[in-house]
């Protein structure tokens, strides 16, 4: 009897399993053939890895090659990989496990099935772990790999590693799942996903910032490494025993050092995650109904808003109202401004604390050089910046797409209110980086002046493909906007944008050297110097013409094409 | 039957009764090998309520949303006041009010904000705006909700907030797919009304509907269609003759006309079982 219950449950789970398993063949092998473009995601997958694999084999090479602090060094960076591979994990997890198992559209089939509540946990569990951790598994493999081929470790640590990622991300999923349901019982699923949302980007812009503060480019420089021997003490301690992270590092790390494998931090790595899944299954038993029950009354419906302005006859105006409040009033969206904050913030102390009094030239070529080579660099944040809010703003529509194309605004001037809504906040962004970076590297004269317009040409005409490619790869299936960031629109328009941008700085590197040459010997600049420098602006100005009315014009024929 | 079409449908492009607000002629669209419209042609006149119907899959969705302007047919023309979608589309589009059958709407707009947008971009006189917004939003018991987010409305509620926007902007062609989708009987009513009392007033609505008995109650004119094509086309009288039952209902001439008349067969096995 008691193993027919157990058959039963087994193919219960198989069953749940199904849809999951279903979809993704069909997704990456439809018809029972590997397609073109699974197949280059896989080759492109293979690629980073290895690509990922040699840096890191480097850096490690590098620690290790200078003395026993090289390698106290690296095996700490192996523990800070660990612990925020698994902070990552845990917040991860948490807001997909509040989506998964409280707003999924499936739920209400689900639920409403003679399914035990651990049958239905076990189904989320597997789904959510795998949508949130196999990314992070497959590129953490080439960084502790890394670490096995400079240790020279032997063929034991390969298992002993995979066994502890795999270990540590279950761990990780399963207390972010067991956790979410309690939390929910607390607060409402929308609610708790904000929270979780607002603290794991607070947790993001920690370890951003405090990697930065500690000026990692100090660690390559050996006259400094006087300064960090009292840091390097306290680091030689192991980490804290109660993180789960910390016992695959330790385990790893005792092998890399001793060869020597601690049988009770291995008993632990097997036990955790088993038995945070059952506690996670008896959580779910005891809380899930009263969290699922908040979760479909927390829709928020009687708050009210203040939306009793007056009606104007402009769509340009309209759209900037539906834009703004859209964002707004959506917290995933300006959650996101904090992160960008952090990033201006890091961005500006860089050139803050360049050396460049320690550089061979003189500090006036090289500040300027650097002022030049930061045009790029602008344009490289915009148009990150853009492919994570501007190229996602047309397919974000959804299924509203059809408002905008069943109404007699054109889809040009529809694209024409977007580009002027997002082009003043992404002005100011490119004009803060450029001027205040110029005033802290004290650039002036022509320097700021090519650094300026350069800068907002490249940023106008970024923005202009980002709308363009966004039309053209519009999905307005995707669930959000960051959704969008992995299709392979976005991958295109980065790829664009880059080569667009390296392209400006190439043609442009002779003229700006002749100009600034003349400027910073002599204070001046000859006539043809000049009419060189305004042929290059004049060709950045076609090109960025050209690119942006390419894109967009392809864009609008294909939104007219396919319609909604 | 296909007399009856012929005689319906020989309306050439160009030459149009200056009373027909939409003329269709030819249309066709094609997904892949799959015809999903095939050569259809049709009129709807000034204050003229018509019809569409079919089985799931025949092809109404895919015509509607090629008169709203959502979908490029791959041969035919579309006219809307005598003018050309294709070479005029703005001024068409001007011209009609599309009502989906699924209510996506901005979520995080009020109700308020959103019939704002819209008549925004109809670009609506202030003064038609207040007074047709406060109008229809107090008929549709819509007036305490207007400053609240559209994801918090039910189904019924963003549908009756759709139906406003459309109403509200006072557009010489309606056009409608499944209007009674999610909404309460009192609702259904003031829809069906509303429809009535608009074409009265000269607006032509094209309704696509399953209801057989809404499309007997209101329209003038219906077209069925059948895997794309149209398969009859008139009103209620001579859809009985095109399908050989005089005083029968509009439900037994659609099961006729869509081929579902073994359907007697299965309720009898059904009940026999």
């Amino acid at each position: 009897m008691r193993y027919i219950f157990i058959a039963m449950k087994s193919s219960k789970r198989k069953t749940l399993l199904q849809p999951f398993l279903l979809s993704a063949k069909n997704r990456f092998f439809p018809k029972n053939k590997i397609p073109f473009r699974t197949l280059g995601v896989l080759i492109f997958s293979l690629a980073v890895c290895l690509v990922l694999y040699k840096v890191v084999v480097r850096v490690v090479t590098y620690f290790h090659s200078q003395n026993e602090l090289g390698i106290i060094l690296s095996l700490k960076i192996f523990q800070m990989a660990w612990i925020t591979m698994f902070a990552m994990l845990v917040f991860s997890c948490m807001v997909s496990a509040v989506s998964t198992l409280f707003l999924s559209q499936d739920n209400e089939i689900i639920f409403a099935a003679p399914l035990a509540k651990s049958d239905i946990f076990f189904m989320r569990y597997v789904t959510t772990s795998i949508y949130t951790s196999w990314m992070m598994i497959v590129f953490s493999i080439p960084i502790f790999a890394a670490y096995g081929t400079v240790f020279k470790a032997s063929i034991l640590y390969w298992p002993l590693m995979l066994g502890a990622i795999i270990s540590t991300a279950a761990t990780a999923t399963t207390f972010g799942m067991g956790f979410t349901v309690v939390l929910v019982n607390l607060f409402p699923a929308k609610r708790t996903k904000d929270i979780i949302l607002y603290l794991s980007i607070c947790f993001g812009i920690f370890i951003y910032i405090i990697f930065r503060l500690m000026r990692p480019e100090d660690l390559v420089n050996p006259d400094k490494y006087g300064h960090f021997i009292d840091y390097l003490s306290s680091l030689a301690t192991p980490a804290s025993p109660y993180i789960p992270a910390a016992w695959a590092s330790n385990l790893l790390s005792y092998y890399l050092m001793d060869r020597e494998i601690d049988i009770l931090i291995t008993a632990l790595l097997v036990v955790t995650p088993l038995t945070l899944f059952f506690l996670g299954e008896w959580a779910m038993e005891r809380w899930f109904l009263s969290g699922f029950t908040k979760s479909q009354e927390s829709f928020g419906g009687y708050r009210s808003f203040f939306s009793r302005g007056k009606y104007k006859r402009s769509s340009l105006q309209w759209t900037f109202l539906k834009e703004s409040k859209l964002f707004l009033r959506d917290s995933a969206e300006w959650s996101q401004l904090f992160m960008i904050a952090a990033l201006v913030i890091v961005y500006l102390y860089n050139f803050k604390v360049l050396p460049v009094e320690r550089s061979m030239f003189e500090e006036e070529y090289v500040t300027n050089l650097i002022s030049f080579l930061n045009i790029g660099l602008t344009g490289f944040v915009v148009a990150s910046l853009a492919a994570r809010f501007v190229y996602p703003s047309i397919g974000a529509e959804g299924g509203s797409f059809y408002i905008i194309m069943s109404s007699p605004l054109s889809t040009a001037k529809y694209i024409l209110h977007k580009y002027l809504f997002y082009v003043i906040p992404f002005t100011v962004l490119a004009l803060i980086l450029l001027v205040v970076s110029n005033r802290l590297l004290n650039i002036e004269g022509p320097m700021w002046w090519i650094s300026v317009i350069t800068g907002l040409i490249i940023t106008w005409t970024v923005l202009a493909m980002a709308l363009g490619f966004g039309a053209i790869y519009a999905d307005f299936k995707a669930e959000n906007r960051a959704a969008a960031l992995g299709g392979i629109g976005a991958i295109l328009f980065l790829f664009t944008a880059i080569a667009f941008e390296m392209a400006i700085i190439f043609l442009g590197g002779s003229p700006v050297y002749r100009v600034m040459r003349g400027w910073l010997r002599n204070g001046v600049m000859s006539a043809q110097d000049l009419l060189t420098l305004t042929g290059w602006i004049l060709a950045s100005v076609a090109i960025s013409l050209f690119l942006a009315l390419f894109f967009i014009r392809t864009g609008i024929r294909k939104l007219e094409a396919s319609g909604s | 039957m296909d007399e009856l079409n012929n005689t319906e449908s020989n309306t050439s492009a160009g030459q149009n009764n200056t009373d027909d607000v939409l003329v269709i002629d030819s249309l066709t669209k094609k997904f892949g090998k799959f015809t999903a419209v095939d050569n259809i042609s049709l009129e709807v006149k000034q204050g003229e309520i018509f019809g569409f119907l079919g089985p799931n899959g025949a092809g109404k969705t895919t015509t509607i949303k090629m008169i709203a302007g959502l979908l490029q047919p791959d041969n035919g023309k579309i006219f809307i006041n005598n003018r050309s979608l294709v070479s005029e589309p703005q001024k068409c589009k001007q011209d009609t009010g599309y009502i989906p059958d699924r209510p996506y709407l901005f979520e995080k707009l009020t109700g308020f904000e959103f019939l704002q947008f819209i008549a925004s971009l109809y670009n609506l006189e202030p003064e038609t705006f207040s007074r047709n917004t406060a109008h229809y939003l107090k008929l549709f018991d819509l007036e305490d909700w207007q400053h609240h987010l559209i994801e918090s409305y039910s189904h019924g509620m963003r549908q009756k907030l759709i139906i406003s926007s459309i109403f509200m902007l006072e557009p010489p062609l309606i056009v409608v797919d499944e209007p009674m989708v999610g909404l309460d009987p009192k609702s259904a009513r003031i829809v069906k009304e509303l429809f009535k009392s608009h074409a009265l007033r000269g607006t032509a609505i094209f309704l696509s509907t399953h209801s057989l008995e809404i499309a007997e109650e209101l329209c003038d004119r219906i077209g069925i269609i059948l895997n794309g094509s149209l398969r009859a086309l008139g009103n209620l009288k001579d859809l009985q003759l095109a399908a050989r039952l005089e005083h029968s209902d509009l439900e037994e001439i659609f099961l006729e006309l869509t081929g579902a008349y073994e359907l007697q067969d299965i309720i009898n096995a059904l009940r026999s079982g």
